[in-house]
């Protein structure tokens, strides 16, 4: 009997070394799309709609800096991005790329009122509209906020995924860790901080678990039926899907120095957020300023943004129209776990549906694909601004 | 001062981390307390600039060597702890041969218990204050090491250094935005007429 098992071991290992030596090919980000303007190393991604007529305001998705954006989209059966488009949603995503030297002095008002602000005025432009969804994850949670907080003119819903806005928390883990850095030590002598940096510090959370458990439980999931081809396609599919959490973890762009320092100290030390006195490049964010319907979405098992540090979000607003929504998961399986596809993107899909009609709040939408249209779009918002401006100026006159 | 250390360290062979510990603080404290004290002084003479960096480098090592010292004997002491913790939960179970499920069952056991025993580690003031510490001393050390390559070789060799590389950098960082803000002015001036 011992020896049958210890057979059935060496037959999983032997198998799942075999898989490892001819790995399977796989890809992530797999959803047709076309970047449709781009900004130093920054890409502004539009998914091409699944239905033939999308809701009316389009979803700005912003991901953090720390990692890709793609695990939003990492397997095709497991896409959040996907799931949007057939949601009927028009979606866009912002790639922040991977900084290099010339980038050490971007600040956190570069990203936010640089970059973030010069995408969502691509997409009012290319829409003719007035406001759009921002759909905001993790650090790109946090810095959606911030956005909606100094341009709520611009901003028609905000979804907050996994996003630390109050960082006094001492259910985290990094929140803990943060206060003991000398931030300006590592930012002076780095400058452009390494991703591999801050990944030794993603894998010192559980060193045991994530260093040697996963690739342990990598040859245990193996599956040694030696004649049965469904048996073994099963396996390249686990395989695949490991290799892509894999290549998406270890997929770190640097930081941009000053960005870190100011996220790291205002944020992560000094909590100014929260307290309505963050200030980016002279323009102080007030969290009160924030009046459109927002939904915070957590996981409750997160152990990178406790729920602690996202609830107080719902207190520091002034919307009305506000909701939360809490799923059993955890920081990443909010995207790719079982319960991403049944219950977290339909329920916030849900959400926005009732909130992304125009009620007169912007121009007519216009739809995708057609080559005028945009151009129309366009000079619709053109015309949109003159007036503005015209009323601006009268006003400022009298 | 030597016999202690002599007395100290034969406690060392009996895995006693309290002992390493003291062992390191009377290192320390010795070290400061002589070499410290001459690495100290100020230089003077022509060389007094080369040479107060390069003594000042010792330190900054010295600085780095003692939170290593401090992080990895409270890291040993993690580790014993999980060791310990695992051995009364196997008790006696794995006496005799060790089938394979046995073994699984031991794998489970040993990386259940030292992740705990990590985790809670990591969340302690200890570990807090070691990464802290450990991680300025690294800083200053790294950026000693490349302050004093500029200085000594790249610099006479008329090569470009990263401090250099840096205010290009940040002269190219002004300058794009700049012309970011003034294309933008620019645009809704037109727009406007």
């Amino acid at each position: 009997m011992n020896e049958l098992k210890l057979n059935k071991d060496f037959d999983k290992f032997k198998q799942g070394m075999e898989l490892m030596m001819k790995p399977p090919e796989f890809s992530v980000a797999t959803t047709p799309s076309q970047i449709i303007y781009t900004e130093d190393k920054m890409k502004l991604i539009h998914y091409i709609p699944a239905v033939a007529k999308t809701h009316p305001v389009p979803i700005l998705i912003v991901y953090a800096l720390v990692n890709r954006y793609y695990i939003l989209d990492l397997q095709p059966d497991k896409s959040v991005i996907k799931k949007l488009l057939e949601e009927g949603f028009d979606v866009y995503v912002i790639d922040w790329g991977y900084p290099s030297g010339a980038d050490r002095y971007l600040t956190l008002d570069d990203y936010v009122n640089g970059y973030l602000h010069n995408s969502v005025e691509k997409i009012k432009e290319r829409c003719g509209l007035d406001k759009i969804t921002l759909l905001g994850v993790c650090q790109g949670g946090t810095f959606s906020i911030m956005y909606s907080a100094l341009h709520p003119e611009n901003v028609q819903n905000l979804v907050t995924l996994v996003a630390p806005v109050n960082f006094d928390s001492n259910k985290g883990i990094l929140n803990l860790w943060a206060k003991s850095l000398d931030v300006d030590k590592i930012v002076d002598y780095y400058g452009i901080v390494p991703g591999d940096f801050l990944n030794s510090a993603f894998l010192l959370l559980d060193p045991f678990r994530l260093m040697i458990d996963k690739y342990v439980g990598m040859f245990e999931r193996i599956e040694c039926n030696p004649d049965d081809q469904t048996c073994a396609l099963r396996n390249e599919d686990y395989l695949k899907n490991f290799l892509r959490m894999e290549k998406w973890i270890f997929d770190s762009p640097d930081q941009a120095g000053e960005t870190f320092r100011q996220f790291m100290k205002d944020c992560y030390q000094k909590n100014l957020l929260i307290k309505n006195e963050l200030n980016l490049n002279g323009k102080i964010v007030n969290l009160k300023n924030i009046n459109m319907p927002v939904l915070n979405v957590m996981a409750e098992f997160d152990h990178l943004v406790p729920n602690d540090a996202s609830i107080p979000l719902s207190d520091a607003i002034s919307s009305s129209d506000k909701d939360t929504m809490v799923f059993p998961t955890g920081h990443i399986g909010i995207f790719v776990g079982s319960k991403s596809q049944k219950e977290v993107c339909p329920k916030i899909a849900a959400w926005l549906k009732l909130r992304s009609d125009l009620n007169g709040k912007g121009d007519e939408k216009i739809g995708s694909g057609n080559e005028e249209k945009p151009e129309l779009a366009k000079e619709k918002t053109l015309q949109h601004n003159r007036k503005n401006r015209k009323s601006k100026l009268t006003k400022n006159e009298t | 001062m030597n016999a202690q250390i002599n007395i100290k360290g034969k406690n060392m062979e009996k895995s006693n981390l309290e002992s390493t510990q003291e062992f390191y603080d009377q290192w320390i404290n010795m070290y400061k307390a002589t070499m410290g004290k001459f690495i100290e002084m100020p230089a003077v003479g022509p060389a007094r600039e080369k040479s107060e960096k390069m003594m000042k480098g010792f330190s900054t090592f010295v600085n780095l060597y003692a939170s290593g010292m401090d992080t990895s004997v409270n890291m040993q002491n993690v580790f014993k702890e999980a060791m310990q913790k695992v051995q009364e939960k196997i008790g006696a179970d794995m006496d005799g041969d060790i089938s394979p499920e046995k073994y699984k069952e031991f794998y489970d056991i040993w990386i259940q218990t030292y992740s705990d025993t990590f985790k809670d580690f990591a969340k302690s003031g200890h570990f807090v204050s070691d990464l802290g510490k450990l991680n300025a001393h690294l800083m200053d050390f790294q950026k000693y090491n490349r302050d004093m390559l500029e200085d000594n070789y790249l610099k006479p060799m008329n090569m470009p250094t990263k401090t250099e590389i840096d205010e290009i950098n940040k002269e190219l960082y002004t300058l794009k935005k700049t012309v970011k803000e003034l294309t933008s002015q620019i645009k809704e001036l037109k727009e406007n007429n």
